[in-house]
């Protein structure tokens, strides 16, 4: 009896315990992958999720440094519709991210078919082509203003004089400006969109190229019924990153035009700088930011929607 | 474990500690500063502690200034006093961030020059800084070049054009390529730098940006002697006498196209002498008053004011402090005679100091006799950045198109001004 006694509690805690471990140890091993993010998190709340509510709360108010700032509702919201200025920003914008996007995209495609394998010199020239994604905007926007320098002995122009042609305004001439910007972009994003576009290119069955060659198709026949099926993943990628970074283009054109010369190259985020920055127009600047984000997450939803809906 | 937090939080409390007591002593004051100018500012700031024992807390920035400014205002963490440009008073009014200045609180303002206060002069009449510094424009010419090519100084735009003529095509450093050009021009729209450029040009036409009447401002962009001064510029630019990339250049690049000696002339303040002075050096360069317009000789002034913010605990220690930065003994450290680094104190606002015996340099006689005689401050409309940041652009656009109607496009550049002076309520109402 007494032995059943003194066992009685032990059977009973043994019992209990590994029940109370089993759950400690399930809510540990739930709390730590947790523990783990927590310093990521805390830092992303605080520098990236907290500035953007506030900055939201902001596009409701005419911001004053000093007195309290002032409630206008949907004023600065309802600003933005008749600014003509963003009206010619958003133009350019538009323009500047679909040429950009397919250029940079037609371009990737063929370094990417080009430069698909694993031989040693291949590796080498593909390293070299990626160099500009990973090359500061800042740099790159000083090579390309010493490249399209507008004067007669710039780099561009002095070629330009060999085949004939007159010296180029480049940068400094309103018509070009865009287009030369879009150009540096198209240089700086293909390789970028090309390491994706060779990921795709390993992912395809090799015997669809086979079954093709015993089918006698043509080369272009293979790229369009066998490559560009086989890669759709890839180009949506590159696709929505292109849409997402152009639209919030901003170094590019700050280190080179400024948006100049006679506002040709303003894009969405310079008006932005400009009016926040310069004019200390925080609440107007903020409603912008925040319709361009919103519009932004519209446009990557869409094309989740389009992709899922036609490509499965 | 323990101990290192028992220390952290010590530590800390002790800190939050001294940091009180200091405040409540020291007087904080920001200025735009480069490196090299702070220590301009921290030796007026030392002699100003010695004096009165009042200690000085410093913060320089030569970059983003106004928007740190902004931001601490914001956060209710403004500084005592802050050193800016005068044509910032505007734009800090507007902000809500200065106190009004009563002329009779400063000791010393009656040695003040009435043109100097006049840049302290808020739309309303009253004051609301102090200035300590005054200084206009002049034009560096690359006096080397000019004699090479027996040119004489240009007086006035017909000789300056003359000049940026041979500059450019008849090889004025003798090296046998064509790659020199006659001026160097700022033009970009960021910052407004084209509207600043434009304004000497204006001035010197006989036009202006906007007319001052008994009910308010007129705008006055559309005026035919504005569409000469446009048109004599936006020639040097497209007949490419100018520095390749002048449309979208700043003051960043435009002062390195003259010292590297790609172009010949500059209109530039006499805060870049020492740059200058170093490359391409004070024996190859010359600066001259800048040449005469249709309306005469006239160029843009400007200054430094030390501005007192808002909730200023230690009003009086402020007042000394600015009272001090007037005073002969503050005006002759800032003017830090004898180096190149740019001095705070450009042309003195004390009307006791002799500059001409102080510097003995005949280029500040020249920006000296500018700023008396043919110098012209900004408008003073209540804010005058978005003006300048719409006629910068404004004119970025004009002088980018060769061959756009000047007229036509000024006409719409003034209705746009009216519309920022509306938006201001000071236009005035005979406008339609």
């Amino acid at each position: 009896m007494s032995d059943a006694k003194v066992e009685d509690p032990r059977a009973n805690a043994q019992g209990r315990t590994p029940k109370r471990r089993r759950l400690s140890r399930k809510f540990g091993r739930s709390l730590v992958p947790w523990l783990y993010l927590l310093p990521a998190l805390v830092i992303f709340s605080w520098f990236k999720f907290y500035p953007m509510v506030l900055g939201f709360v902001m596009s409701f108010y005419d911001i004053q440094f000093y007195a309290p700032s002032e409630w206008v509702g949907l004023a600065n919201f309802s600003r933005a519709f008749h600014d003509t200025q963003l009206m010619v920003a958003i133009g350019h914008t538009a323009l500047y991210v679909i040429a950009e996007t397919f250029g940079a995209a037609i371009v990737a495609f063929f370094l990417a078919f080009a430069l698909e394998g694993q031989a040693r010199h291949i590796r080498f020239i593909r390293t070299a082509i990626f160099l500009p994604a990973i090359t500061s905007v800042a740099i790159i926007a000083e090579i390309w203003r010493i490249f399209f320098n507008s004067a007669q002995y710039g780099l561009v122009n002095s070629f330009l004089d060999l085949l004939g042609i007159p010296a180029q305004g480049f940068l400094t001439d309103p018509d070009q400006a865009l287009w030369v910007l879009i150009l540096m972009s198209i240089w700086k994003n293909a390789p970028y969109n090309m390491v994706i576009f060779l990921a795709g290119l390993v992912s395809i069955n090799r015997e669809l190229y086979d079954a093709a060659d015993v089918d006698g198709a043509s080369l272009w026949r293979k790229i369009w019924h066998v490559t560009l099926p086989g890669i759709v993943p890839a180009i949506s990628v590159v696709i929505m990153l292109s849409f997402i970074r152009g639209f919030r283009v901003f170094t590019e054109v700050y280190a080179t035009t400024g948006g100049g010369p006679a506002g040709s190259t303003s894009t969405i985020m310079t008006h932005i700088y400009k009016v926040g920055f310069e004019q200390i127009d925080y609440g107007y600047a903020s409603a912008v930011s925040f319709m361009l984000l919103a519009f932004t997450v519209a446009l990557t939803l869409l094309h989740t929607k389009i992709k899922s809906k036609f490509f499965g | 474990m323990k101990q290192i937090w028992v220390r952290t939080v010590l530590g800390g409390c002790l800190a939050a500690g001294l940091a009180a007591s200091a405040s409540a002593e020291t007087l904080t004051v920001w200025s735009r500063q480069t490196e090299k100018s702070s220590a301009v500012v921290d030796a007026v700031i030392k002699a100003f502690t010695d004096k009165t024992g009042i200690k000085v807390e410093t913060f320089y920035s030569s970059v983003d200034f106004e928007q740190r400014l902004a931001r601490a205002a914001a956060a209710r963490q403004l500084p005592n006093v802050v050193i800016n440009d005068a044509s910032q008073v505007g734009h800090m009014q507007k902000m809500g961030i200065i106190e009004q200045i009563d002329r009779d609180q400063i000791e010393g303002a009656d040695k003040v020059s009435d043109t100097a206060w006049k840049s302290a002069e808020g739309s309303d009449g009253n004051y609301y800084a102090v200035p300590i510094s005054a200084q206009a424009f002049a034009l560096f010419v690359r006096k080397d070049w000019r004699e090479a090519l027996g040119m004489e100084q240009p007086k006035t735009w017909e000789e300056m054009r003359a000049l940026a003529q041979a500059f450019t095509h008849d090889d004025p450093d003798g090296n046998g390529k064509d790659d020199t050009f006659g001026i160097s021009i700022p033009a970009s729209s960021t910052r407004g730098y084209a509207s600043w450029f434009m304004s000497h040009f204006l001035w010197q036409a006989g036009g202006g940006f906007v007319t001052k009447t008994e009910n308010g401002f007129l705008p006055a962009l559309d005026q035919p002697e504005n569409a000469q001064a446009v048109e004599f510029v936006r020639g040097l630019i497209c007949d490419g006498l100018s520095q390749p990339g002048a449309i979208n250049a700043t003051t960043a690049d435009s002062l390195p196209a003259f010292r590297s000696g790609q172009a010949g002339m500059l209109v530039d303040g006499p805060y870049d002498l020492g740059e200058i002075a170093k490359e391409p050096g004070l024996d190859k360069t010359e600066v001259i008053v800048l040449p005469a317009g249709p309306g005469g000789i006239a160029a843009l002034a400007e200054g430094t004011s030390a501005y007192m913010l808002k909730g200023n605990k230690d009003k009086d220690a402020a007042l000394q402090f600015m009272s001090f930065l007037i005073s002969p003994e503050a005006q002759e450290i800032g003017m830090n005679v004898g180096s190149e680094v740019t001095p705070l104190v450009r042309l003195p606002v004390n009307e006791d100091i002799d500059v001409l015996k102080m510097r003995n340099d005949p280029r500040w006689e020249v920006y000296q006799k500018t700023f008396q005689d043919y110098g012209h401050y900004m408008p003073s409309v209540p804010d005058w950045t978005p003006i300048r940041q719409m006629t910068g652009e404004g004119f970025n656009t004009i002088l980018a198109q060769c061959d756009g109607d000047i007229p036509a496009q000024l006409a719409g550049l003034n209705d746009q001004v009216a519309d920022a002076l509306r938006d201001q309520d000071v236009l005035d109402p005979s406008y339609n």
